[in-house]
């Protein structure tokens, strides 16, 4: 978009920016400096915005009072899972609802959408108890299932419903003149031109997969099987008090992923919602 | 190559009906151009030839097959849309062999044909770019190369030249009726503009309201056409028409009278009909006010009135009359239509 501002003007909208920039970047500047600072710098008044003495052992600590590493494989592997099992389930009912026809087709999405109203903490309860029934306590397929199948799954297949709709009905004629049958329809011509769509649904269920908290402290219950979240909890001391210092390492590099997701897709992720026409 | 017979094509949605009763012959090999208004339904008609819409009565057949409840793949047609729908996500090449691809065809095929269809259409340099690469006419031609590859026995077109800007119309329409007299496939054409209709086809079927209003050859439609709709939608500028009565002294209109031939049976509700280019300027005849005058270079278009109607010549010579001036008209009695105000239909 070209604009016209004076110079003075854009002095003006760029200190602004840089004044409302301050509480979103602040706590990731804090979580960065204060994981290489001792712990007694932490809490120091007032405050280091630039650490006096930097310990990079914390990070190392990080590894050796939790099985870090494990607990990482653990979220991403789920969190890949999770994005694959939702892509899959979300663009196949997604393009069902937009382009098939079947009697109450709107209703039943209404009644899907209306899935988004109720909250985690309400299903938890009767999910636990159905996950403890089929022998899944402590594993992670709870946390497989539940979003692939539950809140995020239905927030995704709204998009993909929302993009399918806006997908030219001759592109799918063409295609049946061509030879090509339903399923072949939407493998070959509408999920390769659903990209956009498709990558913000990734992005925001890989997220939303790997910040999961709630689940997994109800469903697991041993160090080697915890997610990050949960695990980012268990660096205390003997006396149960926080040992910020270890805890922020760990935080960093949990958000490590995070970050480079969105630098990486923050594009398509834009596109995607553009496409779907979610974007204000 | 196959002939195409419609019988008795009837379709309704819900409990309105679109077409009524429709019967149309389609000889092997010949061009036909379904031709009407916005909403006469051309379009439906053309979709379910190509099994896009399901039939609510009647038969179609394509050669000796009844194809009323076969799939559009089983049916040997290939279809050119109006808007293209090219497949974004594939170059031009692949567009044009994906229908052989997934009918089984080898690479060594596909790539024969497609290189055979793009030699025809002028699209060899462009076989590696992706449709958002290509002009609004490479498009079309891209479009028409796909339904040719596959050497099916009809071609069906939804008016395939309506996004285009008029001077690539004129180059398109050209270029298809070439590739029909290259390939000799028997061809439907939808379309709503009656140039394209008379300039390509080897018949046209004008529709209206569901209805095949007449079936004919270009000129016989516009020198002989059937009734008032006819008359009106069959030429550019379209047909005068002057609603009155026949009188042994000629035609009585509002505020005019006009010449008859000798020998027609009084009527009181008739309407007549003549051609622009079927009016002469004389010294006498149908005096004519003049309101407009466009002078096109190789004639002069002249908007008139007559008594209280207004009337369009086309004249090959250069008029010089001014807006308000009195010229004198001469209808050429030949060439006079003369319909029924009730019906519609012909009475000369």
């Amino acid at each position: 978009m070209k604009t016209d501002l004076s110079p003075r003007m854009k002095v003006a909208l760029y200190g602004l920016m840089c004044v409302l920039l301050i509480p979103f970047v602040f706590p990731t500047w804090w979580m960065l400096t204060s994981s290489v600072k001792p712990i007694s710098d932490i809490f120091a008044f007032p405050p280091d915005l630039w650490p006096r003495r930097f310990d990079f052992t914390t990070y190392a600590r990080v590894f050796e009072l939790q099985p870090f590493a494990r607990q990482y494989w653990n979220s991403a592997y789920i969190a890949a899972l999770v994005t694959i099992g939702t892509m899959i389930v979300s663009s196949m009912a997604g393009y069902a609802f937009a382009r098939i026809k079947f009697p109450f087709s709107n209703a039943i999405f209404m009644i899907v959408l209306l899935g988004l109203l109720i909250p985690s903490e309400v299903t938890i309860v009767p999910l636990f108890q159905m996950f403890l029934k089929w022998g899944m306590i402590n594993t992670h397929w709870p946390l497989i299932l539940v979003p692939i199948f539950g809140a995020p799954s239905v927030f995704a297949t709204f998009v993909m419903r929302q993009f399918f709709i806006a997908l030219p009905g001759e592109l799918e004629e063409a295609a049946r003149v061509d030879g090509l049958g339903r399923f072949k329809i939407f493998w070959l011509i509408a999920l390769p031109l659903a990209k956009p769509a498709l990558g913000a649904v990734a992005i925001f269920t890989f997220l939303h997969s790997w910040n999961l908290y709630l689940e997994p402290i109800v469903f697991l219950s041993s160090t080697q099987m915890f997610t990050l979240p949960q695990a980012l909890t268990q660096f205390t001391d003997a006396y149960g008090g926080a040992m910020w210092n270890i805890q922020l390492a760990a935080a960093t590099m949990t958000a490590i992923p995070v970050l480079l997701v969105f630098i990486v897709a923050q594009k398509q992720f834009v596109e995607g919602l553009a496409h779907t026409g979610l974007k204000g | 190559m196959a002939p195409v017979t419609l019988k008795s094509i009837t379709k309704s949605y819900g409990t309105t009906p679109v077409l009524h009763g429709i019967d149309i012959d389609i000889a092997d090999g010949e061009f036909v151009v379904l031709v009407g208004p916005s909403g006469c339904g051309k379009s439906t008609l053309l979709r379910m030839i190509a099994g896009l819409e399901t039939i609510t009565g009647g038969d179609i057949s394509i050669g000796s097959r009844v194809v009323n409840d076969l799939e559009p793949k089983d049916r040997d047609i290939a279809m050119v849309f109006q808007n293209y729908a090219l497949y974004p996500h594939m170059t031009v090449a692949a567009n044009m062999g994906f229908s052989l691809e997934h009918r089984g065809a080898s690479k060594a095929e596909i790539s024969e044909r497609v290189n055979w269809a793009a030699d025809i259409l002028g699209l060899r340099p462009l076989l590696d770019r992706y449709p958002r690469q290509l002009s609004g006419g490479q498009r079309q031609r891209v479009a028409m190369g796909r339904a040719i590859v596959r050497n099916p026995q009809v071609f069906l077109f939804d008016e395939p030249l309506s996004n285009l800007d008029a001077k690539l119309r004129v180059v398109m329409r050209g270029e298809i009726k070439g590739l029909h007299q290259r390939l000799g496939v028997t061809t439907v054409y939808v379309t709503h503009d009656q140039v394209e209709a008379m300039t390509m086809a080897d018949k046209i079927v004008v529709m209206n309201g569901g209805r095949v209003e007449q079936v004919g050859a270009p000129l016989d439609l516009y020198d002989r056409p059937a009734n008032l709709f006819v008359a009106g939608f069959i030429g550019s500028p379209a047909m005068n028409t002057l609603g009155g009565r026949i009188t042994p002294d000629g035609f009585v209109a509002a505020g005019a009278t006009l010449p008859l031939p000798p020998g027609l049976t009084p009527a009181a509700n008739a309407v007549y009909g003549i051609r622009p280019e079927h009016l002469s300027l004389a010294d006498t005849g149908i005096p004519a006010i003049v309101k407009l005058v466009e002078p096109m270079g190789s004639e002069t278009q002249v908007t008139m009135t007559v008594g209280e109607h207004t009337v369009i010549g086309v004249f090959r010579e250069r008029l010089k009359a001014k807006p308000g001036e009195t010229v004198h008209l001469r209808p050429d009695l030949e060439a006079l239509h003369l319909f029924d105000a009730a019906t519609g239909g012909r009475l000369n």
